[in-house]
């Protein structure tokens, strides 16, 4: 149904700000590390595909969110971290808190605890 | 071991962005394919397995495609930057000067105060009407998600650009007339004319757009 799917990913790209967010403000992350992270932390219950993950990373850093560098790591590879600046950082406590509201209405009406 | 950007640069040849810009996405993704692949590796999975999982990753290159050129090309021509910054400081600017020229010729003659021999020009209509500039280039800056001073840079834009056109005017008068005490008295009177009075009147309306907006309620639709 078009409209569940609708939902579904405005949830799921909602999350995905959170998620990203979150764990840019412990460190800069690369692409790859980012969508590990994720799916580890979350018992793989969140899983970034590059198709998800990247178009989000790039749409963060045109709205200044985030700021990106390139740095070669110790093979030489470059890679390009992504490190949270201070909008984004103003972002993170409004969506957290939006978050927390969303999940005590949904409690409140259908009995689904976050805890 | 397969070539990751070569592959990447392949699928990816359809993505309309600047060559810059592409080879970059290139690189990111094709490096981000290629820790996939070694990481399956190294969990013991065969080459073509690895691959095959790697692969997996992208999540629909059409999907991937579409969604990059659409973040990138928004980004390309608008930036954050000038959504938020030199955008509002446009409209506000435009706006004022509109305003101050309406005023001139259309609007009461304006109030001169003398101090000595030096007057200051008082437009009053003009500045009734700057708190709604300072606070629409305040607000189009908070919409693009500027920070605090972004947003206070675009609502006082017309008098910061007034104080930034003064201080490099001041040299060429004094090189040209010498220090004179008078001369820096109507600087100083020109500054609060055009500066001081009118970015009081700009700030008046943008503060109320300073603040952080308040989260909105969940839009599920």
């Amino acid at each position: 149904m078009p409209t569940t799917k609708r939902i579904r990913s405005k949830i799921a790209r909602g999350s995905a700000d959170l998620a990203i967010l979150s764990l840019l403000a412990e460190q800069p992350l690369y692409g790859f590390e980012i969508a590990k992270q994720i799916g580890e932390r979350t018992g793989g219950a969140l899983k970034f595909t590059l198709a998800s993950l990247y178009p989000l990373l790039y749409e963060m850093e045109a709205q200044g969110w985030v700021e990106a560098h390139w740095q070669a790591n110790a093979a030489g590879r470059d890679r390009r971290y992504y490190r949270l600046t201070t909008t984004g950082r103003r972002q993170l406590a409004p969506l957290r808190e939006e978050w927390r509201s969303f999940f005590r209405a949904l409690d409140a009406l259908a009995g689904v605890s976050h805890a | 071991m397969p070539d990751w950007k070569r592959l990447v640069r392949k699928r990816t040849r359809s993505l309309s962005l600047s060559p810059a810009a592409k080879e970059k996405v290139i690189i990111e993704l094709s490096d981000h394919l290629e820790e996939a692949y070694e990481s399956a590796r190294g969990q013991g999975l065969d080459e073509r397995a690895s691959m095959r999982h790697a692969l997996q990753e992208v999540g629909g290159w059409s999907v991937l495609l579409a969604e990059i050129g659409g973040t990138r090309s928004e980004e390309g021509s608008m930036n954050h930057r000038t959504k938020s910054l030199w955008l509002p400081a446009l409209i506000t600017l435009l706006g004022a000067s509109l305003s101050l020229t309406l005023t001139q010729f259309l609007g009461p003659q304006p109030r001169l105060v003398w101090i000595g021999r030096l007057g200051m020009t008082f437009y009053w209509p003009w500045l009734a009407s700057l708190p709604f500039f300072g606070a629409a280039g305040a607000y189009l800056s908070r919409r693009a998600q500027g920070p605090t001073r972004v947003r206070l840079a675009a609502g006082l834009s017309p008098a910061l650009i007034m104080l930034i056109v003064m201080c490099l005017i001041l040299p060429w008068g004094l090189a040209i007339d010498g220090l004179h005490f008078l001369r820096l008295v109507a600087f100083g009177l020109g500054l609060i004319t055009w500066v001081a009075i009118p970015g009081f009147a700009l700030l008046i309306g943008a503060v109320p757009f300073l603040r952080e907006s308040e989260p909105t309620a969940h839009t599920i639709v």
